[in-house]
């Protein structure tokens, strides 16, 4: 696989400022040193917690905030070294669908003029980009004549279809969707996700789709890479990852998230995690999970896992691993601990 | 059967504007009975949290609110400001999804919970604040004693939730209503909140109103299941009845929409359109003009919520053509 | 992991004898394209912002009668004069201190001077500078406001230590001390007053610019590869003339009432022109027995900064899309 992505040891931190004199105290590490490659035509899921820097990472693949260090290179363009120049040139190829449906449209264009700036900003002339904005619309599943609304008379379904027809005006190769449903209501999510689905293949689009829904994020992805506090804890094949899990984080998330099936609700054992998610100004030692990992032992408090590949390019990062046909319960048991489980 | 604890009859919750009176909850009857966890879900604006606050009598003074609500034999649309009062807190509690909004930044948790114990019970402040420490080890507050004397922004948001539910439970009401109670939190978080939820609820026997839109949660919390749309009750039954045997258009159509954590669907089963607004809502079944199976008469006659087994009752002109085929009988 | 049960999907979930015609719809799905559009009431031609705008501002009746009433007292400073034969520094020590009457519309002063003439070119004083101070003021703290906002760092610093020091600073002994060392023509009075005056509008714009650049349209903007220009002018200012729309309002009256207080106090205009607070401190020894005198040009004033209210409000609406403006 060649890839059309390569992300290399990407890093963003943010200054923490206080006082009166905004002076700067300390830095957050919103993203840590992630890697990964995203191949043509393919879904790579990032799924995590609030704040464990998913839009970060997101944003800083397009370079809409700057990364402090590592590469993003776009086929063989290096996107973190692009000038200005260049860069407006990449973005052509690289675009974005924003997480609020609210906010990402601004609300003193008409739909039409917005679907139409990113190709006047390219210089395409007002005429043809009118004509091409019908047919984003209709392909979105709008109408044409929706162009001369305001965005506040859409509801939030119909905002993100307006979002989506944007970021395909010109016609780019990869397009990173910042939690595009998350804001949206169930029986209308499905509608954006088959959206999505369809021009993928018919635009022979990349995506890098964001999420913490789990679910939403199985759906959508071929790749799916778990974050935990500006880490990557584990990447790999979607079914890979879901029936098994590597990482305890994984594990533990999966096995939190509430399934809209009593039966198998019942049935089913529930890992409850101990603690929350630790502040990402002041990260643990080692492992960022070790916290509240109910594998932790000494190793994890004083190095930290590197990323590595546990087989067919199942990424883990985790000093003790959980091997296939293990469960996170059989290893704590193995060790004569007990996590507590949820009384369903 | 119990008794029901709290009866609520075609009850109606009209906001009066310029344009006209939105009409957020129309005809909603139904019953919570003692211990037992009733789920309210739908999609937003569908009018849950509407119908929890008539419940509490948190609405403007100008808000049109029809029908009676009775609980535990008293007549809560009839009582004075006063009387409400002691029912507030005492008999009924109510936690929200924002914690942070619904706790008092200036005074401690600890305060807060003798607050609320005090508001009803003329008990001493040590005896109280014993108690309040005690109520926060109930929920898995780690070291009570100390976070008691933290401000709420000194908590995480799942701390804050947990500090919620015990100012919730310190007077053990009967009836406990969560709005959205884990909407605001990650999923580990959720998963840690909603179990001291289902405890408590266990060890002090009240019954709950669990409103939410996440079916998942239902799946796994609620004895019981109302859908609603649009403003009205489109189906209600017990969690099984709604999951596997739903005698609703709507319902299934939500069902079919979610994405499965288990991946076993590949394409999603959309539902076109979008809601209808609730000022002139179009006559007919609200959920007519994105219903896969409407009929013409569906558009003119909204449709009566029809009983289908004892406890199950479903609002649809052809309930009697939704008959379960898959899964259990 | 779990294994799936047997919860029935859409294809299980049977439909037992679907009798009826069966209607539905999504835009893409059922209705041919007309029918939606029908439907929709999309078939209304496009309007330009400024239409709509320019409609919902006819629709707003307050803010209509503050923009007519502003120009009938305009009008009426203006073009008084043509109808009378006095001029406004012409003495008349013969009738002083008359009363209303058929030849001397608001009657005289201590001097014989005619009283309406000199409110119509006191008016007019008080709304040259009022209009000169809220342009000024406006465009150049509207400037600073958005720039210290959009790019925020140090620029931002700097601005926003000139507009709290500005803003420490005492308007009004400024004012007199500058009025006694380098004198008070209208123009150096406007250009002093616009000086003290931009801070507020540059704060309430750096605050609106500051929310409007970190919502998630103007990183759309970025992200299709728009130069700052672009941003400033076509995503972030739009966002904020509803904002200005008021305040240049409020700055106007603010600027008519700094002036008149100035002149009250003898520091503004000097004799014989006239503005509308050098009038009422004119009149204000014979309050008791012609009150008159000083209710004729207060009435202005607090007309004015009334109308230029109504006005501002009206803007605020009209420039606002969300805004049906039912008034
Ligand atoms: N501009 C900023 N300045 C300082 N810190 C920031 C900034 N933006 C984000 N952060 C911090 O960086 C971390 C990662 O934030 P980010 O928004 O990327 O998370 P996320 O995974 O997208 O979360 P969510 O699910 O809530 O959207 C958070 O701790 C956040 O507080
Ligand atoms: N005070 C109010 N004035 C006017 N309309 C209101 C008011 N409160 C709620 N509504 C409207 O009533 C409808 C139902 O609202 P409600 O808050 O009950 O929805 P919900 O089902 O709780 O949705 P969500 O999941 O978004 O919380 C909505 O359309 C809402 O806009
Ligand atoms: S490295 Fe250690 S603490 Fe981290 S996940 Fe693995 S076992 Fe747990
Ligand atoms: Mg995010
Ligand atoms: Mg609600």
């Amino acid at each position: 696989m060649t890839a059309l992505l390569r992300v290399d040891n990407l890093v963003k931190e943010y200054p923490i400022r206080a006082g009166v004199f905004r002076r700067q105290i300390g830095t957050v590490q919103a993203v840590s040193d992630v890697s990964f490659e995203l191949g043509h035509q393919e879904t790579l899921g990032v799924v995590g917690e609030s704040g464990c820097g998913k839009t970060t990472l997101g944003r800083s693949l397009l370079r809409l905030i700057e990364p402090t260090s590592g590469t993003v290179m776009y086929e063989d363009q290096d996107v973190t070294a692009a000038s200005k120049k260049e860069m407006r040139s990449l973005r052509r190829n690289m675009q974005m669908v924003f997480q609020d449906p609210y906010a990402s449209l601004n609300p003193r264009l008409p739909i039409r003029d917005i679907v139409a700036e990113p190709m006047r900003i390219h210089g395409v002339s007002k005429k043809e980009a009118g004509e091409r904005v019908g047919d984003l619309l209709r392909r979105v599943g709008l109408l044409p004549e929706h162009g001369n609304r305001y965005p506040h008379e859409f509801s939030g379904g119909q905002r993100q279809r307006i979002g989506i027809a944007r970021s395909l005006a010109l016609r780019p190769k990869v397009i990173v969707l910042d939690e595009p449903v998350s804001a949206l209501d169930v029986s209308i999510q499905a509608q954006v996700l088959n959206l999505l689905d369809d021009i993928q293949h018919e635009f022979q689009l990349s995506f890098i789709f964001i999420a913490h829904d789990l679910a939403v994020v199985r759906h959508a992805s071929d790749r799916i890479a778990v974050m935990y506090l500006g880490r990557v804890a584990e990447l790999a094949d979607r079914d890979a990852l879901y029936e098994q899990p590597a990482h305890p984080y994984t594990h533990s998330l999966l096995s939190a998230v509430p399934i809209a099936d009593p039966r198998r609700e019942r049935a089913r054992k529930r890992i409850l995690l101990q603690g929350d998610v630790p502040s990402p100004a002041n990260p643990p030692s080692g492992c960022r999970f070790h916290t509240r990992c109910p594998l932790a032992q000494d190793r994890c408090v004083a190095e930290t896992p590197e990323l590595r590949d546990v087989g067919s390019g199942h990424q883990v990062a985790c000093h003790f691993p959980i091997a296939p046909g293990e469960t996170l319960l059989d290893r704590v048991g193995a060790m004569g601990r007990t996590v507590e489980i949820a009384s369903t | 059967m119990t008794e029901p604890l709290l009866r609520v009859d075609s009850l109606g919750v009209g906001f009066p504007s310029k344009a006209g009176v939105v009409q957020a909850v129309t005809d909603v009857s139904f019953e919570v009975h003692p211990g037992e966890v009733l789920a309210v879900v739908g999609e937003s604006g569908s009018g849950k949290s509407v119908t929890a606050l008539a419940i509490m009598r948190l609405h403007a003074k100008s808000t049109i609110i029809t029908g009676s609500i009775d609980f535990d034999g008293i007549d809560i649309l009839g009582l004075d400001d006063d009387q409400m009062r002691s029912v507030r807190g005492r008999d009924i509690a109510m936690i929200f999804q924002d914690p942070m909004t619904a706790l008092n930044p200036v005074f401690t948790v600890g305060n807060q919970i003798v607050e609320a114990i005090q508001a009803h019970h003329k008990v001493p402040d040590d005896v109280a604040w014993k108690r309040a420490v005690e109520l926060l080890e109930m929920v898995g507050v780690p070291e009570p004693k100390r976070r008691a004397e933290q401000y709420p922004h000194e908590f995480s948001g799942g701390m804050r939730q947990r500090a919620m539910i015990a100012m919730a439970i310190s007077n053990e009401p009967k009836l406990l209503i969560a709005d959205e109670p884990t909407t605001a939190l990650d999923v580990t978080v959720q998963a840690q909140v909603m179990e001291v939820l289902r405890e408590v609820q266990r060890e002090t026997g009240s019954a709950m109103i669990l409103i939410t839109h996440d079916l998942g949660l239902v799946a796994g919390s609620a004895d019981r299941v109302q859908v609603m749309y649009a403003s009205r009750v489109m189906e209600r039954g017990s969690i099984d009845e709604i999951f596997y045997e739903s005698r609703n258009p709507y319902t299934r159509a939500l069902l079919d929409s979610i994405p499965d954590l288990g991946g076993v669907r590949e394409r999603l089963e959309p539902i076109p359109g979008n809601p209808p607004s609730l000022l002139n809502p179009p006559p007919g079944c609200g959920f007519a003009p994105r219903c896969s199976m409407a009929v013409s008469a569906c558009s003119t006659v909204v449709p009566e919520l029809v009983p289908v087994t004892d406890g199950h009752a479903s609002r649809c002109i052809r309930v009697d053509d939704l008959v379960p085929v898959g899964g259990a009988a | 992991m779990d294994q799936p049960t047997d919860r029935p999907t859409g294809v299980e979930h049977g439909i037992a004898g679907s009798g009826g015609e069966v209607r539905s719809f999504a835009y893409s799905d059922v209705l041919t394209s007309d029918e939606a559009v029908a439907l929709e009431g999309l078939s209304e031609k496009p309007k330009s912002f400024g239409r709509l705008a320019w409609e919902r501002f006819l629709r707003h009746r307050l803010a209509l009668i503050g923009a007519i009433g502003l120009v009938l007292i305009a009008l009426l400073f203006i073009v008084a004069p043509w109808f009378s034969d006095y001029a406004f520094d012409e003495r008349n020590v013969r009738d002083r201190l008359l009363g209303p009457s058929w030849d001397h519309w608001f009657g005289t002063d201590e001097i014989g001077r005619d009283l309406f003439v000199r409110t119509a070119q006191g008016g007019r004083y008080s709304l040259r500078i009022g209009l000169t101070v809220a342009v000024l003021a406006t465009v150049f703290g509207a400037l600073m406001g958005a720039i210290a906002g959009y790019f925020g760092g140090w620029i931002d610093n700097v601005v926003s230590q000139l507009v709290n020091l500005i803003l420490v600073v005492p308007a009004l002994i400024v004012l007199s001390v500058w009025a006694l060392k380098f004198g008070s023509s209208a123009n150096q009075l406007s250009i002093v007053l616009a000086a003290l005056l931009w801070t507020r509008i540059a704060r309430v714009v750096r605050g609106v610019v500051f929310q409007i650049k970190e919502q998630e349209f103007v990183m759309a903007a970025r992200a299709a590869g728009a130069s700052h220009g672009r941003i400033i002018v076509r995503h972030v200012m739009p966002n904020f003339v509803g904002v200005i729309a008021v305040e240049i309002t409020l700055l106007l009256g603010t600027a008519i009432v700094l002036e008149s207080t100035l002149s009250f106090l003898g520091l503004g205009v000097k004799p014989p022109n006239a503005s509308l607070g050098t009038l009422v401190a004119d009149a204000k020894g014979s309050i008791d027995n012609d009150p008159i005198r000083v209710l004729t040009p207060g009435f202005f004033i607090v007309l004015i900064v009334l109308f230029v209210n109504f006005l501002g409000d009206g803007l605020r609406d009209a420039l606002d899309p969300k805004s049906k403006a039912e008034h």
